[in-house]
């Protein structure tokens, strides 16, 4: 695991709306030049927790560190937000729209265009620059929102939700440079609910539901502890070697092979042995690790 | 403070491009003068051709008088051309009809009908038919003893039109009261002299002993401020109401408030659309000036001098003073409702009791001016939402001493204070909440939020 300073931390960190709490005692880090994913279903409290970073409200207790300093309005001109509630002005010019927001974060003049006709030109929008936002669609909008994000280059850029509503071409693009803005040293926050992008991108995963932090750690080292030990198999024969109970606790059956699963001493290797002295015919033989979105599943259930 | 001018900024340049904002400027003076001259024009304009109306005068002199007062004319023409003999030759042989000549009162066509022995039962069947028949839109009887006590009569197809009627009234009376005179042996010349009523000049008693004349034109001023004032505030009250609720629309105050501080923003939007108030001022009163200084120049070179009001300098001062006091607290209140609500619709409801307080402050300019230096009118022009008016009020007609105006700008300025602190507490918390209105106890919870 890499040593990284953090770039945020949390402290046992509360919030609560009314009588409902929204974050209870959350404590993280997310480690610089890494991709951070926060996880969790809808109403976890990822957002709270998001809104409380970029200091829209402060916590009720516990302590937010940015970049090793207290939450200030200069620690949020490091940052850069893409909401999931995204907004625009509809009636303002693409142009102007970006040259606003790059004022927001004290970018100013030539510099700001400069930045702008790149980023435009990056996300194949720069024929759009002279229109009003409104007549754009909803993902070339999005798109523009994501560069609101990045244009005065935050060390630390959060991403709730980035890839909702957009085509599968453009989900590859935005991949691609959330990728290399990671390469250039930038610290990211990657807020979803889609586990199988989360699984791609992210380095370290934080879970929460309800609230509650259930889970956290890099990608490797929660899939390895959720390991559950199973085995995909396609192959003819060697039905016998299955059915000892010994060696296999349950065989889930596939339209394309089975997943059988080990019991607890079993070791993969001999189970091949058998398999094979046994006289089967093996075309597949795959160490199954559970998708992120299997422990995902399991434990959030687990939690209810 | 570079955020908040980047706020200020867009809020300005956005609307001042906008193209309801041109139109509005280029339309706005037209429309005002429209609003004040329609109504004038539209009496003046009298669909259908001139009144005819038929005079039965039973006691014989009086025909003259009338005509003379319902035309303003010096008399009927002793022969006037006989349309309508010729028309109905034989029928109404002692019908006379005299077209006048449009005059200022060019509406009325007056025409005499003698009785000539017949009854009057049937001569007025026979005018009921011509009225009926739109030959006629009324006639008048005169008794024969209407110069005793006698009541005339009007007998007309619309008898609704209050004009009409006020006119032919008072047309009779002074036909009457002429006549009156005239069998008295009174010259109506001598009464007319003594009867002169006299003008009333008002000087106002100044410290430096000179009666300073004052023709209203100081209360006119402030009249006309006043209804700026209440333009202003309606017009830019409901702008601003929007623009804050705006972001929430939008949804666009979170990616803002990862930014600036929700009290930047709404500071930013308030002053943006207030410059740009006072930018559509300024091009108003611009144009106003320009137009006068061009009018009073051509006036003047045609040999016409026009008196320039006499307004002491300083009631510029209090008058700008006074018209900004009344902008922001009215503009800051639209701010707070603003992020109290969640939508334009909802901002529209919960504003519409703010609409009446400059109006009921519109209102008390008379009683205000008529005793400026009662305790009624010291109270109303300390009151923050009244105050930018009757205190205006008071300072024309008869200026307070200066402690109670310095007092009055003092309680407004911080009242604006005051609620632009309000409205940035609740805007605060209000701007993410989306989906519902905050009720007043929530938003006393959300004052009370570290």
């Amino acid at each position: 695991m890499s040593l990284s300073p953090a770039t945020v931390v949390l402290r046992n960190v509360t919030k609560r709306f009314g009588d409902f709490t929204a974050v209870n005692d959350l404590s993280l880090e997310v480690r610089a030049g890494r991709i951070f994913g926060l996880l969790g279903p809808n109403g976890a409290g990822k957002t709270t927790t998001i809104r409380m970073i970029v200091n829209i409200f402060g916590p009720d207790s516990g302590e937010v560190r940015l970049f090793g300093k207290a939450i200030s309005p200069a620690t949020q001109d490091r940052i850069g937000y893409l909401p999931e509630e995204r907004g625009l002005y509809k009636k303002m010019k693409v142009g102007d729209q970006l040259r606003f927001f790059a004022e927001l974060k004290s970018v100013n003049g030539t510099e700001a265009d400069l930045r702008i006709d790149h980023w435009l030109k990056r996300l194949k929008l720069s024929q759009w620059k002279d229109r009003r936002t409104r007549e754009l669609s909803k993902g070339m909008q999005q798109k523009v929102q994501f560069i609101t994000s990045v244009l005065h280059k935050p060390d630390l850029l959060i991403l709730d939700e980035p890839f909702s509503g957009l085509d599968p071409v453009n989900v590859e693009l935005l991949k691609e440079i959330v990728l290399e803005l990671k390469a250039s040293g930038k610290t990211i926050i990657f807020s979803t609910h889609q586990m199988e992008l989360a699984e791609k991108i992210c380095d370290d995963i934080c879970l929460i539901n309800r609230s509650q932090k259930i889970l956290e750690g890099s990608i490797r080292d929660v899939k390895r502890a959720s390991s559950r030990n199973a085995v995909g198999l396609r192959l003819e024969g060697g039905t016998e070697v299955l059915a000892d109970q010994s060696l296999v606790t349950s065989i889930e059956r596939h339209s394309d092979g089975i997943e059988v699963l080990l019991a607890e001493k079993t070791n993969p290797q001999d189970l091949l042995k058998k398999l094979i002295d046994g006289g089967a015919m093996i075309e597949r033989f795959e160490m199954i690790e559970p998708s992120l979105n299997n422990i995902f599943i399991e434990k959030v259930s687990e939690a209810e | 403070m570079r955020k908040f001018f980047a706020i200020l900024k867009r809020e300005y340049i956005q609307r001042l491009r906008s193209r309801m904002f041109i139109l509005i400027t280029v339309l706005g003076p037209v429309m005002i003068s429209l609003f004040g001259i329609a109504p004038a024009l539209a009496l003046r304009i009298k669909a259908g051709g001139p009144l005819k109306i038929a005079v039965v005068d039973q006691t014989g002199k009086l025909y003259q008088g009338v005509y003379r007062s319902l035309t303003d004319n010096a008399g009927p023409p002793e022969s006037g051309q006989d349309e309508l003999n010729a028309a109905a030759p034989g029928k109404n042989p002692s019908e006379r009809f005299q077209q006048l000549n449009d005059k200022q009162e060019g509406r009325y066509e007056i025409q005499e009908v003698r009785l000539e022995g017949r009854p009057l039962n049937v001569v007025e069947k026979e005018l009921d038919r011509r009225v009926l028949a739109k030959e006629l839109d009324g006639y008048l009887i005169l008794p024969a003893d209407l110069l005793q006590e006698g009541k005339p009569q009007y007998f007309g197809r619309n008898t609704g039109d209050v004009f009409t009627r006020k006119f032919l009234q008072e047309a009779l009376s002074k036909a009457v009261r002429q006549q009156r005179l005239a069998e008295a042996n009174i010259d109506p010349r001598i009464v007319q002299e003594l009867s002169e009523p006299v003008k009333l000049e008002a000087l106002k008693v100044s410290a430096t002993g000179d009666g300073v004349r004052d023709s209203g034109e100081g209360f006119a001023l402030v009249f006309g401020a006043g209804f700026i004032m209440y333009l202003t505030i309606l017009m830019y009250g409901q702008m601003i109401l929007g623009a804050v609720i705006e972001e929430k629309e939008t949804r666009i105050g979170e990616i803002l408030f990862s930014s600036v501080k929700p009290f930047t923003l709404m500071m930013g939007k308030l002053v943006g659309v207030s410059l740009l108030a006072l930018t559509q001022l300024a091009i108003w009163g611009l144009a106003f000036v320009a137009l006068v200084v061009y009018g009073v120049g051509m006036l003047a070179a045609n040999g016409m001098t026009l008196n320039v009001p006499h307004v002491p300098l300083i009631h510029f001062v209090y008058f700008g003073l006074f018209f900004l006091m009344g902008y922001f607290i009215y503009s800051t209140i639209y701010a707070l409702i603003g992020s109290m609500v969640t939508t334009a619709q909802e901002g529209g409801q919960l504003s519409m009791p703010v609409v009446l307080f400059p109006l009921i402050g519109f209102y008390l300019f008379l009683p205000v001016s008529r005793s400026p230096d009662s305790s009624f009118a010291f109270w109303a022009s300390m009151f923050p939402f009244f105050s930018p008016m009757t205190m205006l009020v008071r300072i024309v007609t008869q200026t307070p001493p200066w402690w109670q105006i310095a007092l009055s700008l003092l309680l407004g300025f911080s009242t604006v204070a005051l609620v632009t602190w309000l409205a940035g507490r609740v805007y605060r918390v209000g701007m993410l909440m989306a989906g519902k209105k905050a009720s007043i106890p929530e938003v006393v919870r959300w004052l009370r939020q570290p």
